[in-house]
């Protein structure tokens, strides 16, 4: 009962969190030089005494010349309406909101399998190798972790396309689909508007709710290597972190106290050390999620994905930085992340009584 | 009184209970072989509290984690000698657990055999917690963080007592009025009311309707009508029947029973490679194989239940744990234990979790305890009250205890024997009166010098002795007797032999060449 209060109280602190990160992209929006912003609103061909006035029109349309504690208010009411400005790029345009949820549930697709995926392989690893310290599968398990560790995870997703991609890998043109290239998002198909599938713009998620299995599969392996990319390159930090804790939990006294209980030697590890040696790794997964959300920009423009990353890079590379477009990426992965430190946190509560405070 | 109790102990002195025997326990460090203990030998007899006393660093705490074979492996292995448990010596497979190449005092080379380890861990976590338990130094480290306290009690009981819980609901479901007969029967043959609660307290435990007891004190009392209080008692269990299917329970039961077959012949396969008879050892072997795998296939689909949904398929043994679990709490003292049942370890205050500790060491009824220093990360208070418990345990069940401190003031409170320990050697064994009026070895007069004393008499101006200079280093401990270079009466012989533990008088030993000559033979 305590864990309910514990959510709640959270959830309280949620509130004035999301008001510092509103705070935050608005001054790191206003510290960006306005004038590209303004030029974007005056006509080039025109005279310089009507430019002279275009500019003072979109100072005034934009709000620049009230007071900033103003403008702040201004944004505020913006985005509790949900308007997060325009933006114009080759990748997308229309109102950012919109982008957002458009490419935002393929990201969340890629990071969700990529967590699932890696929390799935790396506590029953680390648990293997942790209850073995300086055996030979320990011995193989930390140099794989550490050398996929050292390795940029864009580096690995070439280097994965350049093994196991189609046409270019050693498995010719059985190989995994490396881009979007052959994306069936093409196919004629009424649930699917504008590359964009219907209702939950996950491509796997709605060709299974519309029964297409054809396309459903077609997704499937088109996501397989930018999850194994993105899943080795946190599963590596994750799977050092649950050995180390396994370790350490494993020389701790109420171990020694389960088996003078009597405890077979399976259950111990089971019950008693493998807890209480993945508290510290819950907390791991937070701080890598944020580490994946990078990874995920980088991935998506590597495979050529339609997700947040390549969204959040169109604001940046175009021809004009889009203000707009970079304000509301920025909030959207601050809230994201925000929402992971949540379950974190919650998990790790559910785990540890004594942070129940 | 004094002298009964002491006669009832003398008596019981037939059979030791735990017998350790030239026990030798290694640490190999990258510095070099540490000799933790040396050839330490003593018994411990049922119902006694048997004191280790020494500074730190002399070998008592690892002498009790020996005892339980918890020396955490690597760095420290045992290496050598016999720890008898209620007559079942379990380093009998010591020789084939690993083989130990040691080339010089930093190069040691340990080949572990997979095999032989399960099977000894598999047998002594039958002993541990069943016929022998522990509590430690630091009841907050000692308990699971993340683990409710009645969680980590019920483990315990669960893992030890499957069988009588079994039996339990078994009876009660298959009550019949010859049962109630012979209780009726049992029960008016007593006239002493104390008595007759204890005849209602047996009949309540054994058929497993404890909560009836209270209920049933009151019925025999202001009834004499024999058969309106058997139909009563009949009527009770008939409203309160639980819905449990017995099928289940009797699988289980026999389940556990066969397993405990195996483990019974898994000890005398044991016993037999010790001793080498072959054909006997190859017998047991065979027996042991095709008992495994009928079980294996008769409790298949009971396995696979377990295996998957064991909180489902137990929860009415685990509801009889905690019930016990709640009994137990409530025997070391603890106020309101159906909410401490409940509640994390950090919850407690360090007595509180001590005392869970005891409760978790008692919960399938051990015939003897090992504290290691119980109470001295407790206050002075609450030290009193552990203490207490224990001694009480001690009168109540007549649970033998190993109890291990440095604090002199507690040893002259608890035990009734004494040991001695001094580098990871057995220098004095006596019983406690003759340690405090007479000790003998160099080391325990310096021990006994440096505590102010009440019961004697001081000269004036007296000081506190100290012995001087410091417990050695175990990885080159000196030769001969390991105390001679801080003894006063220090001879030639002791840097050149051994002594030898000797009985100097009845019940006394002392190993020192000030008594006798005798030196061990290496």
């Amino acid at each position: 009962m305590e864990l309910r209060y514990y959510i709640i109280r959270r959830l309280l602190i949620l509130i004035p969190t999301l008001f510092g990160l509103i705070l935050l992209t608005f001054i790191l929006l206003r510290a960006i030089p306005t004038s590209d912003l303004i030029a974007s609103f005056v006509s080039q061909k025109a005279n310089a005494t009507q430019r002279a006035v275009e500019k003072q029109q979109a100072i005034a349309y934009l709000g620049l010349n009230q007071p900033l504690p103003v403008q702040f208010l201004y944004y505020l009411n913006d985005i509790i309406h949900g308007n997060l400005g325009v933006m114009y790029t080759g990748f997308y345009t229309g109102p950012v909101i919109g982008g957002i949820s458009k490419f935002l549930p393929y990201t969340l697709e890629l990071t969700i399998a990529t967590v699932i995926l890696s929390i799935l392989i790396a506590i029953p690893l680390g648990t293997y190798i942790g209850a073995r310290p300086n055996s030979p599968s320990d011995a193989v398990g930390r140099i794989f972790s550490l050398g996929i560790y050292a390795m940029p995870v864009f580096w690995l997703a070439l280097l994965a396309q350049m093994v196991f991609g189609k046409n270019i890998g050693i498995l010719g043109s059985y190989g995994l689909p490396i881009s979007g290239e052959g994306y069936p998002s093409t196919t004629k198909v009424p649930w699917i508007v504008n590359n964009v599938s219907e209702p939950t713009h996950m491509l796997l998620v709605d060709a299974l709710l519309h029964g297409n299995l054809t396309i459903a599969y077609s997704a499937f392996i088109h996501l397989i290597l930018p999850v194994a990319v993105l899943t080795l390159s946190i599963l590596a930090g994750l799977l050092r972190f649950i050995r180390a804790g396994m370790v350490d939990t494993a020389n701790q006294e109420f171990v020694k106290t389960a088996r003078a209980k009597g405890v077979p030697e399976k259950l111990v590890l089971k019950r008693h050390v493998r807890k209480n040696a993945l508290l510290p790794s819950v907390t791991v997964i937070g701080l890598l999620m944020a580490g994946l959300l990078g990874g995920v920009v980088v991935i998506e423009d590597v495979f050529d994905l339609r997700g947040m990353g390549r969204l959040t890079l169109a604001t940046i590379t175009g021809l004009n930085i889009q203000f707009y477009g970079v304000a509301g990426t920025v909030l959207f992965f601050g809230i994201i992340l925000m929402i992971t430190n949540l379950i974190v946190d919650v998990v790790y509560a559910f785990l540890d009584p004594r942070i129940r405070y | 009184m004094i002298a009964q109790e002491e006669g009832i102990k003398e008596t019981q002195k037939t059979n030791p209970y735990v017998v350790v025997k030239n026990l030798v326990t290694q640490f190999f460090t990258s510095k070099g072989i540490v000799k933790a203990l040396d050839k330490v030998s003593f018994e411990i007899y049922p119902g006694e509290i048997y004191g280790l006393v020494g500074e730190s660093g002399c070998g008592k705490s690892v002498t009790s984690t020996s005892i339980m074979d918890l020396i955490p492996d690597p760095p420290g292995r045992i290496m050598g000698g016999e720890i008898y448990i209620d007559s079942f010596n379990i380093l009998s497979d010591l020789r084939s657990l690993a083989r130990i190449k040691i080339r010089s005092e930093t190069d040691v080379k340990i080949k572990r055999s997979k095999r032989a380890n399960k099977r000894h861990n598999e047998i002594l976590s039958q002993i541990r917690g069943n016929k022998i338990s522990m509590i430690f130094q630091e009841p907050f480290l000692a308990l699971n963080p993340t683990m409710r306290i009645g969680d980590q009690i019920m483990e315990s009981i669960l893992l030890h007592n499957i069988l009588s819980i079994s039996e339990g609901i078994i009876k009660r479901n298959n009550i019949n009025s010859s049962d109630l007969d012979k209780f009726m029967k049992n029960l008016n043959s007593e006239t002493d009311p104390l008595r007759r609660k204890k005849v209602i307290n047996n009949f309540v435990s054994e058929f497993g309707i404890p909560e009836f007891e209270e209920s049933l004190n009151s019925l025999i009392e202001n009834s004499t009508d024999d058969s309106y209080v058997k139909t009563e008692i009949i009527n009770m269990i008939q409203d309160n029947k639980r819905d449990i299917d017995m099928k289940l329970i009797t699988e289980i039961s026999q389940y556990y029973s066969l397993k405990q077959q195996l483990f019974q012949l898994t000890l005398d396969e044991i016993q037999a490679e010790r001793t080498g008879e072959t054909a006997i050892r190859n017998q047991k072997h065979a027996q042991i194989k095709s008992m495994r795998s009928y079980i294996n296939n008769k409790f298949f689909s009971l396995r696979i239940k377990l295996r998957f949904a064991e909180k489902h398929y137990m929860s009415p043994f685990r509801k009889e744990a905690r019930r016990r679990a709640i009994e137990l709490l409530s025997l070391v003292n603890i106020a309101g234990p159906e909410v401490v049942v409940d509640s994390y370890p950090h919850e407690l205050s360090g007595g509180m979790q001590q005392r869970a500790m005891i409760a978790m060491a008692l919960a399938s009824n051990p015939k003897m305890l090992i504290a290691d220093e119980p109470t001295t990360a407790l206050d002075v208070t609450t030290q009193a009250q552990i203490l207490e418990i224990i001694k009480d345990l001690n009168e109540l069940i007549g649970m033998a205890v190993l109890f291990i401190t440095h604090d002199l003031a507690v040893i002259a409170e608890m035990c009734d024997r004494v040991g001695v320990m001094y580098a990871g050697n057995l220098v004095e064994e006596t019983s406690t009166t003759e340690i405090f009026n007479d000790p003998k070895h160099p080391y325990t007069v310096g021990l006994m010098n440096s505590v102010p004393r009440a019961d004697k008499k001081r000269e004036k101006e007296i000081r506190l002795e100290t012995i001087p200079g410091t417990v050695p280093n175990l990885i080159s401990p000196p030769s001969g007797c390991r105390f001679h270079p801080r003894c006063k009466f220090a001879m030639d012989i002791c840097s050149l032999k051994k002594p030898k533990l000797v009985e100097i008088s009845p019940q006394h030993k002392v190993a020192c060449f000030l008594y006798s000559d005798e030196s061990e033979v290496d």
